[in-house]
């Protein structure tokens, strides 16, 4: 820690004095004046603050093991169109004429690796519900909705993710909705109830992170092509790291009352690279408001 | 003492939008007696407790922590009470008080129907001797508003689906209402239930999931820039760093939908998380010259808390259109509002 103290005050010559004291019962107020300087929301510091400084580290290099396990830290996104349609999709037009070119759905390739013909092995009932639900898209997709997207849809939306990894459980965030998950690294237990984001028991397996999802409601999707599961789905995930910067993520559906038999999803997830990227604030309620109780406003 | 929910709202139930208009004081000296605990609690602080490390050497708070324990102490210090904290005799009787209020705001607010009986929540009997959440001002009461604050309040609704409307649409109701946030630092405080904050940590960030609403800060500590000054956020741009044993967390860059107690843009926190032998000490700093004639200090003492359950907040959000449709009905019916 001294190393890196010591390194922080080098890192940081120059940058604006910080003072940090919090006192509350001698009553004095803690100063502004990080690295950035003060910004115009910044209140001005009393001419009583206390000159300490503050060691600040700098950015450590982020070390390739952790506790013994391959290092997941990151904020991780996926490319690709599978957050459109799991399946292999033509481009095509949506109803969003409005919006023209921007409108329109990219054409992907399937993500489904098992079975081998790229599509998901739906039950007839499953398969006719799958049709109504994109017969009804976007009001039908939770995800217009601003609700929790569930796993593994959330891993492949078009917003990045970070895993909070130390020595204990690890963390999933998501930018999108502010939903996260917990994943329980021991003292694994059965689901305590159904939920959006299921239940997460994850062991590491050699180096890769396998995790074991369920407990899910049956409200979730796995894409805005109506793609849909019932509440016995259980999910086997598995993230390996190739490489510094991609995490190879597989999934494996299991859901009797929707499908045949089970079916598998792999893609990359690529490490967001920008320097100092940090998950930004999705909070999508307000904007699905109009769409949930625009027909109860006063007119 | 005012009525059962004006107490409710001292206690934090609706911290996040609503805001008790504090009322014009004068600030009082510390009493003598009161500076005697103090420097108790300050030497306590010192004691020989070995605060646990993470593998790569940071203090280690992780875990699941909650504010249960400080249920039903007032925000605000109550008038009459000088003391910071109460023994003996004079504390069973605070205790009882405060129970029985806290029945009569549960019953108040919920019913006897839905929500269950008073003593399912988790906010039902506990111990805290505290007599308010501030800490500093000494006297235990938010800072007068400033000049402009109040007239920025006189504008605002900050008490949603508490207050008599109008509910017109989604804009009318609280922030909380709408299952959009608590807002900071309102989800650190007790309300009736899921006042778990579960602390992670990696090299270089902290994470604390609230339970409540369910959102997670991912707390940058490696010395980072704040986000541009124009990127305004509900929860605002957060940054951290050690010192010595206790974790800081400064943030700002909150949007002008943010509603602390009448503070907005301009608010700026400073959060101290310190691990000791039973919990984790909490303190945070309110600081908005242009809503506080001066800054002000609340402090919690988090203990070990059960499990985070998903909050399904905004999934389950029923009562928005209950209300607005409950709105528009009495409208038709030719009666204004409820």
């Amino acid at each position: 820690m001294r190393i890196r103290f010591t390194g922080a005050i080098v890192a940081l010559a120059g940058a604006a004095v910080v003072t940090l004291a919090v006192m509350p019962i001698a009553g004095q107020a803690p100063q502004g004046g990080r690295a950035g300087g003060r910004g115009a929301g910044a209140p001005a510091a009393p001419a009583t603050a206390p000159a300490a400084q503050a060691p600040r580290p700098a950015a450590a290099a982020r070390p390739a093991r952790i506790a013994g396990h391959p290092n997941m830290n990151g904020i991780w996104q996926a490319m690709g169109t599978a957050y459109w349609n799991l399946e292999d999709h033509s481009a095509s037009a949506t109803q969003f004429w409005q919006l023209g070119a921007i409108g329109a759905i990219p054409a992907g390739q399937s993500v489904i690796v098992d079975p081998a013909n790229g599509v998901i092995p739906y039950t007839p009932a499953a398969l006719k519900q799958r049709d109504m639900n994109r017969a009804g898209w976007p009001k039908s997709d939770p995800e217009a909705k601003c609700y929790m997207a569930g796993i593994p849809r959330s891993n492949y939306m078009p917003y990045p993710f970070q895993i909070v990894q130390g020595q204990k459980d690890i963390l999933f965030v998501y930018e999108y909705a502010s939903s996260n998950r917990i994943v329980h690294m021991s003292n694994h237990t059965e689901a305590p109830v159904d939920s959006w984001m299921g239940w997460s028991n994850g062991k590491w397996d050699g180096d890769t992170l396998a995790i074991t999802v369920n407990g899910f409601n049956d409200s979730t999707w796995f894409d805005r092509s109506g793609n849909h599961h019932s509440e016995s789905l259980t999910v086997e995930e598995r993230y390996t790291m190739q490489g510094d910067n991609v995490l190879i993520y597989e999934a494996t559906m299991t859901d009797p009352k929707t499908f045949t038999r089970p079916w598998k999803i792999r893609m990359p997830l690529y490490r967001r690279l920008e320097p100092n990227v940090q998950l930004l604030e999705f909070k999508c309620v307000e904007f699905s408001e109009e769409l949930l109780y625009g027909d109860l406003k006063k007119k | 003492m005012r009525t059962p929910l004006t107490g409710a709202l001292a206690a934090g139930l609706l911290v996040s939008g609503a805001v008790c208009v504090p009322s014009l004081r004068a600030q009082s000296p510390a009493p003598p007696a009161l500076r005697n605990v103090v420097s108790r609690n300050k030497a306590k602080s010192l004691s020989t407790y070995i605060v646990p490390r993470t593998p790569w050497g940071d203090p280690d708070l992780q875990g699941i922590w909650s504010s249960d324990d400080e249920a039903g102490v007032p925000f605000e210090r109550p008038t009459g009470q000088t003391r910071a904290k109460v023994d003996g005799a004079e504390l069973e009787v605070l205790l009882e008080e405060r129970e029985h209020q806290r029945v009569d705001t549960t019953a108040a607010l919920f019913g006897l129907t839905g929500g269950g009986p008073p003593h399912w929540y988790e906010n039902s009997g506990h111990k805290s001797a505290r007599t308010s959440l501030v800490v500093d001002p000494v006297d235990g009461r938010v800072p007068a508003l400033t000049r402009e604050a109040e007239t920025r309040q006189g504008r605002r609704n900050p008490m949603g689906s508490f207050g008599a409307g109008p509910f017109e649409g989604p804009d009318d109701f609280s922030l909380y209402d709408r299952c959009i946030t608590r807002g900071l630092p309102a989800v650190m405080f007790p309300t009736i239930y899921n006042n778990n904050t579960l602390i992670v940590q990696a090299p270089g960030f902290v994470a604390l999931t609230h339970e409540m609403i369910h959102e997670t800060r991912v707390v940058p500590l490696d010395g980072r820039p704040f986000v541009a000054n124009r990127m305004r956020g509900y929860l605002g741009d957060s940054r951290g760093w050690w010192e010595g044993d206790t974790l800081v967390i400064e943030t700002r860059n909150f949007s002008d939908k943010t509603n602390y107690r009448g503070a907005g843009t301009h608010l700026r926190l400073v959060e101290r998380f310190r691990r000791n032998y039973r919990g984790v000490r909490y303190e945070v700093t309110i600081d908005d010259v242009h809503t506080f004639v001066r800054p002000w200090t609340a402090a919690l003492n988090l203990t070990h808390g059960a499990g985070l359950f998903e909050y399904a907040c905004h999934e389950g959000n029923y009562a928005m259109r209950n209300m607005l449709s409950a709105a528009r009905a009495a409208e038709a019916g030719g009666r204004a509002g409820r």
